[in-house]
Formats: structure tokens, sequence, C-alpha cells
């Protein structure tokens, strides 16, 4: 094992925290040294193209952070040349394998939830936490250089729980904005990103803002059947079903459903305490194991490309439009 | 004289400028990040010492920064650093900058650089509790398993002890214990792991190494200045406490603390479990405690400040003052809620009057 930075210190201080005996500054040099089965990149996202090809070409699988590339037709390149070159290509969609959305994809595959008729993805951002505040420090800070500055960083983490919900060519309208009370002098970022989604016969609502409090991570899907609320910083999944009782009786009895759901919610997260698997990057290190398994056995990756570029596609029909009016994928 | 501060907006920074004014430095070119709240040196550099103090905008991560801020000065106070955030980050405001600003430096007409440094570079793991911790200690060898704050300091020494050998530079390298002061949590890693009302306290009748921050600016101040010659400085106050009696003047004189007194062998058990821990669970569970940074922080070694103190540095607020200042503030904070001005008073005669309305702005900012 390997690590590389551009920065030799910054490469040194990884391998020497993690034990790592080997660290370079240049990738090259890194992947003609090491010849490693898998590279994982994360570098800031205009790197990822030049940076995963490389790798590709020398013959590695890859690992790359979200957002997988700037837009859809660097991210078409990079799938089209692991598919040449027959090496696996997955991203770092971490929270779409955490436990609770691993439950809700099997549990709709059994069709508990009837057919999905509404999504509503909502990621709130501190931008006083430890990536936020070096975002707000920095003016030069790449996440400025981004696109969508900000939200092109953090998309990806709401789109992909709802396109798999969608088909590929959704209707998008997004509206982006700082708020008038963020007078912070490096938050000309976008820190609140509305989108919406429309199909025929289905609709997804994204929220990103950095504003709300409790700083939030929900998905809910709203089914023909019932109602699936997650909270991935809770860890639970609570459904909610057509009241069985009338009245007043059957209002009561959805209040204390939910209580005893929450209860054994808990109670399930306790023990997943104790075997040291309830933490927010339960779903990254699910990913990684799937990844390395799909490469041993020669199997599908993880995440399919077809989803990738489908979340790509919907990214950039985001980033186009904002400040204009709606448009479709093309 | 043209003196660079860097990390002059941070709590020992304002009053670094401070001393180097009371210290009749000429030009002090004050370098803040993008981010950092400047105004009180902005007040000071458009006010009464617009033709001493100038305010530089830039980050040291940046080398046309790091240039545009060395050019034309003849000494460095380096003091910008990283004290929380994320392992990467840290590294990066704290040695990466560094590197940037020794690379500055190599093309300029520098002559002088102060390093504030940190008593956590030295190696104590091996290092008898009776001996006392002079500046000729060895270095830490495995500040990979300190925290990260540690690893940085070090790194960030070894960097200019690299560039001392390339470059024909006087290097002054201040090594201060805990910083305290009006605006400063009150309750450091060194007296224990604080929070939610509690205390869980590491040892009790072991000193205390503290140094005020105007005593610590004191000796960037005159280092600055060229008081002191080349060489490696503990910065140490005299007369300290021990845990057992900061921690019982803390309950009185600032508010309600819950404390559970832990033994330092008590301390070596704990952090065994929780290293355990963290290794069992492959990282998930936080490095908050390990047996070698316990034996590291906590153990009671004692840090000699003979060295300053013969190279002409005194003390300027006597450790029962500064405490007594420091408490008052936050005790008066937490019990009645009132926003009081945190100014500590200008101790020597030799400080401008002037200075103390625009340094009180900075303090109560802070807060």
């Amino acid at each position: 094992m390997a690590v590389c930075d551009r920065e030799p210190l910054m490469a040194e201080q990884l391998a020497l925290r993690h034990g790592i005996g080997k660290w370079f500054s240049d990738v090259d040099a890194m992947l003609d040294a090491e010849r490693p089965d898998i590279v994982h990149i994360a570098t800031p996202p205009p790197s990822h193209l030049p940076l995963a090809t490389r790798a590709i070409c020398a013959g590695c699988h890859v690992f790359v952070e979200k957002p997988l590339t700037l837009c859809h037709a660097d991210s078409q390149q990079l799938v089209a040349s692991a598919i040449v070159r027959n090496r696996k290509l997955t991203i770092g969609y971490g929270f779409y394998f955490d436990p609770i959305a691993r439950t809700l994809r099997r549990l709709i595959a059994e069709g508990a939830l009837g057919e999905p008729v509404h999504i509503e993805s909502v990621l709130g951002y501190a931008l006083s936490g430890p990536f936020g505040s070096c975002v707000l420090a920095d003016d030069d800070h790449w996440v400025h250089r981004l696109p969508g500055k900000l939200a092109h960083n953090l998309i990806d983490h709401l789109l992909n729980k709802v396109a798999e919900f969608m088909s590929d060519r959704p209707t998008v309208q997004a509206r982006a904005w700082r708020r008038a009370d963020d007078t912070h002098p490096a938050s000309h970022l976008l820190n609140e990103l509305r989108v919406m989604l429309f199909d025929q016969d289905r609709s997804a609502y994204v929220t990103l803002t950095s504003h709300a409090r409790p700083v939030a991570h929900l998905l809910t899907v709203y089914g023909t059947k019932r109602t699936a609320r997650l909270d991935f910083e809770a860890g639970t999944i609570i459904w909610s079903s057509p009241a069985a009782l009338p009245g007043p009786l059957g209002r009561l009895s959805c209040i204390f459903g939910d209580g005893i759901q929450c209860f054994r919610e808990g109670t399930q997260n306790v023990l997943r305490c104790v075997r040291g698997d309830y933490h927010t990057l339960s779903g990254l290190n699910f990913l990684i194991n799937a990844f390395y398994e799909s490469i041993r056995n020669d199997t599908p990756v993880p995440v399919s490309y077809h989803e990738i570029l489908k979340v790509a596609a919907i990214s950039d029909a985001v980033f186009a439009q904002l400040g204009t009016e709606h448009s479709r994928v093309a | 004289m043209t003196v660079l501060v860097t990390g002059s907006t941070g709590f020992l920074g304002t009053v670094v400028v401070e001393r180097l004014l009371a210290r009749g430095v000429t030009t002090i070119r004050c370098l803040a990040r993008p981010s950092s709240n400047a105004a009180p040196l902005r007040a000071l550099a458009s006010g009464p010492y617009a033709d001493r103090v100038q305010v530089t905008v830039g980050n040291l991560q940046s080398a046309r920064d790091a240039e545009r801020a060395v050019a034309g000065a003849d000494t460095i106070c380096h003091l910008a650093a990283a004290m929380r955030g994320s392992p990467s980050s840290v590294f990066l405001d704290t040695v990466v900058a560094t590197s940037r600003l020794l690379d500055a430096v190599a093309s300029s007409a520098v002559r002088r650089l102060v390093l504030v440094s940190s008593l956590s570079v030295y190696g104590l793991a091996d290092v008898p509790v009776d001996r006392l911790v002079d500046e000729g200690i060895g270095l830490e060898t495995h500040p990979e398993w300190r925290d990260v704050y540690s690893h940085a300091k070090l790194r960030q020494e070894l960097l200019v002890h690299e560039h001392i050998a390339r470059a024909a530079l006087e290097v002054v390298i201040l090594r201060p214990a805990t910083l305290y002061g009006c605006g400063r949590p009150l309750l450091p890693a060194r007296v224990g792991l604080s929070g939610c009302g509690w205390l869980l306290q590491f040892g009790a009748s072991h000193m205390l190494p503290l140094s005020h921050v105007s005593n610590c600016a004191e000796a960037v101040a005159l280092a600055g200045t060229g008081a002191l010659p080349t060489g490696a400085y503990n910065v140490v106050d005299d007369d300290l406490p021990t845990v057992d009696e900061y921690v019982r003047r803390y309950k009185r004189e600032v508010g309600h603390l819950r404390s559970i007194r832990c033994p330092f062998f008590a301390a070596m058990l704990l952090s065994g479990v929780a290293e355990r821990l963290h290794v069992s669970s492959k990282g998930r569970f936080p490095r908050v405690l390990t047996p070698y940074r316990t034996a590291t922080l906590w153990r009671g070694h004692r840090f000699d400040n003979r060295k300053l103190r013969q190279a002409g540095w005194t003390q300027l607020i006597s450790t029962r003052d500064g405490l007594a200042r420091a408490f008052d503030d936050r005790g008066v904070r937490h019990h009645v809620a009132l926003r009081r001005d945190a100014h500590v008073p200008e101790p020597t005669a030799t400080s401008p009057a002037e200075l103390a309305p625009v340094f009180s702005a900075a303090v109560s900012t802070r807060q």
C-alpha cells in the first residue's frame, strides 16, 4: 500500500498516521513503482478525470470520490475508458449503501412500499464543521472553483438517492442562492439549493441547506401503500401506514406505532453500536468491500455505470440552469 | 526594522503585536487570513499606529501570498498554526503553511525567524518524571502516536531545523506551555478531559505548565527584536499551580464543575482500554486516549524556563494575577451572563496606553 499527494508533506503525514510504508508526490512515480491493483482517488474533483484515466491506463481498478468528474461528458469518457480497458470503476456513494438505504431498497423490491410516488432528499450542511470552516477560511479553496461551488461537491449525496426512482430524462427545475443573513466574506458560494425532478407519474424534491437546524440528512419515499422516512443521522427507518382504526383511534395508533418503531430502531442501533457498525461511514465501508469483491469475483460493480451517468446528467441540468428556467436533461 | 507577524489575529498574535509596539518596532506587518477578523488590527493600522502597523491579507498556503508577505521584512514572528480541525487541515495550516513561508524566506532579506512551537514537541514518554525538562531533551520520535496538533507542531519545527541547515538565518524557537488568558477555554487538555460540565481530571499534585498570553507574547517580542540569542527556549511561567489547586480554584471562581480525579496508573489503564476499543472498532471509536499520549501529557513532567529567564525574559503578569483575571472574567460571564470588558490591563509602563481600547475590542470580538 502507498499514498500519494502532490504536496510531499501531506503524503508523509498521511502515511505516518496510518502506518503506510511508502508515500509519493508524483502519481506516475507511484503507479510505476507500486503497480497497485486498486487506486482510490480522493483529490479535488477537477483532477478526477486525468488521475482516474492514468490509473486505468496503468491497469488499475479505480474508486473515485464523488462527483465522478465535473460534467456528464467527462464521466461518460471515464466510464468508456474503464470499459474499454476492462477495468472496474466505482464512485464513493457511501450513503447510498448505508444500512438503512440497503434495507429500504430490499423492502421496496419486496413490495412493502407499493409504487413510489414522490421522493424527498434533504441534506443539511454545517458550514462551521471541519470541512465547511476550511472552505470558508480559504477564498482559494478548490470548492470555490467548482462550477456549482459547494453544492457541486455535495449534490451527488442528494441525487444518487433519488435518481434510482426516476427515469433517464426527468424534467429538472433548480434554484440556488446565498441566504441574505449569511455575511461571511467567503460565503459567495451557493449554500441553499432546491431541485425538483418530474417524471410522468413521479416527482422528487432535493434540498441542500446550510442554515436549517438541526443539520439533517433525510430521505422520504412516498409510496402507493406506505411511506418510508429515513434518517441517516440517527440511522432509522420509520414507516407510515394508513390507519387501520377509524377516527381518533386511528390517529393515535399512528403516533404509538411511530413510537414502537423508534424503540425498535433504537434497540437495533444499540446493537450496531456494540458491533462498531453505527457510524456515518458504515455505507462507505460496505461499498469498498463490495467493490473489492466485484474485482475478486469479476462480478458487476456495486454502482451501475448507468446510475452514475444518470446522476451526472441531472447534475449537469441543475448547474446549467441555476438562475434560469427549468430544462429537460439532454 | 520590519517585523512580519503571521497568525496576528489569533489569541497570541494580537498581544504579540501589542508587545512589539511597546518595544518600539518601527514597522509591524500583520498577516491575516481572508476569513480572519482583522478589524482590531485595521483599527490600529488606520488609527494611532498608522505609520507602524500594516495589515496584509493572505494565506500562507499560497506561495504568492507568502512571498508578498515576506518581501521587505527583516524578522518574522511565525505564530500561524491550526489548533483544531481535521488532521489534513491542521497539517495544511501548520506544516504546509510553514513550508511555503520558508520557501519565501529563502529568496528574501529576512535575517531572523521566530517560530512559536510547543512543549508538545518533546519526546517525554521515556523521560523520568523527576527529570526537569529543559531544551536539551530530545524531540518526539513517534509524533504519529500523539495527537495531530503535536504531530504537526513537531513537523513544523523539523522543517525549520532543515531550513536552518540550508540558509544563513537566525532562528529562535519558542516552546510555550499551555497558553491561558481572557477569552481562552480554562480547562486545557493538560488538566484532563472535559465536557458537559464534567472533568476527568488526570493527576493531582503535579505542576500544570502554563504561560499567560502576555508573558508568552513578551518572549516572542524579545526574540523578534533580537534580544534573545538564537536557539530553543521553553516558555513557562513561574509559581505554577498543581492540577488540584487549579481545579479547586476553577470550581470556586468560575463555576460549577463535577470532576473525577483519575490517578496516573488509572489513566494509563483507561488509555489502554480506549486504545483497544479504537483498534477493535477499526478506528470508529475515536483515538481520544492512548497510553503513549497519557505518558507524555499527564505524567507530571516539569519544564525548565531558566534559559529564557537568563536571556532576559521576565514574567509580565504573575501566575496569581493572570489566573485571577482569567478566572474572574470567566466567572463573571458564567454566573452573571454579563458581557464585560475582558481586556488584560497593560502590565508595564512601557506599553502605550492607547492600545487598551483596541485590544479590549479584539478580545471581545473573539468571544
